[in-house]
């Protein structure tokens, strides 16, 4: 059993170097253009879910704060409409990662996280923009096309994160970041 | 450790039926068009039943437009225009939709039920 402050430390350089590859595939995808305003691949979610299944949802909850944080200073939206947007879909996804992991537990693999928490995301962004921004009823009739990509990208980041998963229970114990 | 869990595949079905009841819900489309509003120069706007066959002849600044109504649906036939626009809009037939001949001052509006559209641009 480490002492407390070693537990921290180790969990502390965990959260840090998942958050940098979170970070760093956040302003990836921030610096693609967008066939469709609002629609991004969320590949970062890949790494929530990763470090969900593997660490617990304190450690990823800490991972998809500090992306959020971190990557709108670098991107330089901070505090703007596009921080407030990904904040609320990163409580929003966190909220229910915690939801479906009290609920299902391990009968939940990489896939089904990532659904629920690439729906979450969506879902309260445009709830969001729609109560904050751009209070028109017509910003719902987006619901239907965002709600279908937000459903492929969380099957792709799912399938994603599943396989990084299992090529990380397969190799040597040490999956330091 | 498999990739896919039967919970996976539980939460995929429900998270599909949502993505498909979101799309019921916002795009089912206007509600049933049940009127035609005519507008044309002049004081000669009137409303028509889309529930009644007829042909209205309306008076415009060239001359006679011709529309039909028939089967829920509503077209120009002809006009004395030049791009014949307002007729090669074809039939229209859900609320919200317009077809217009401007050179003849004469538009027709379907309404009824919920507008499907808040405006249309060609």
């Amino acid at each position: 059993m480490p002492s407390p402050s070693e537990h921290l430390r180790r969990d502390d350089r965990l959260i840090a170097g998942f958050a940098a590859l979170a970070i760093a595939i956040h302003i990836l995808e921030a610096a693609f253009p967008s066939p469709l305003p609002g629609v991004k691949p969320g590949l970062a979610n890949v790494v929530t879910v990763v470090v969900l299944l593997r660490y617990g949802w304190y450690t990823a909850a800490w991972v998809a704060g500090l992306r959020v944080l971190a990557g709108s200073l670098l991107v330089g939206t901070f505090l703007g409409p596009t921080f407030i947007m990904s904040l609320s879909g990163a409580v929003a996804a966190m909220a229910v990662l915690w939801l479906a992991q009290a609920l299902a537990g391990r009968w939940l693999g990489a896939l089904g996280y990532s659904v629920c928490a690439a729906l979450a995301h969506m879902a309260t962004q445009l709830l969001v923009a729609w109560q904050l921004f751009i209070p028109h009823p017509a910003l719902l009739t987006l619901a239907p096309f965002l709600l279908t990509a937000a459903l492929v990208f969380g099957i792709v980041s799912g399938v994603i994160a599943a396989i990084v998963l299992a090529k990380l229970d397969s190799g040597p114990d040490t999956a330091r970041a | 450790m498999t990739l896919v869990r039967p919970a996976d595949a539980l939460v995929v079905a429900l998270a599909a039926l949502l993505v498909g009841a979101a799309w019921a819900a916002f795009w089912t489309g206007g509600g049933p068009a049940d009127a035609v509003q005519v507008i044309a120069p002049g004081d000669e706007s009137r409303r028509a039943a889309l529930s009644e066959d007829d042909t209205l002849e309306v008076r415009g600044h060239l001359g006679d437009s011709r529309i039909e109504i028939r089967d829920g649906r509503v077209r120009f036939v002809d006009s004395p225009c030049v791009g014949r626009y307002c007729v090669h809009s074809g039939w229209l037939s859900r609320s919200g939709q317009v077809a217009a001949c401007l050179p003849n001052g004469v538009v027709i509006e379907v309404t009824g039920g919920d507008r499907e559209f808040d405006a249309v641009t060609f």
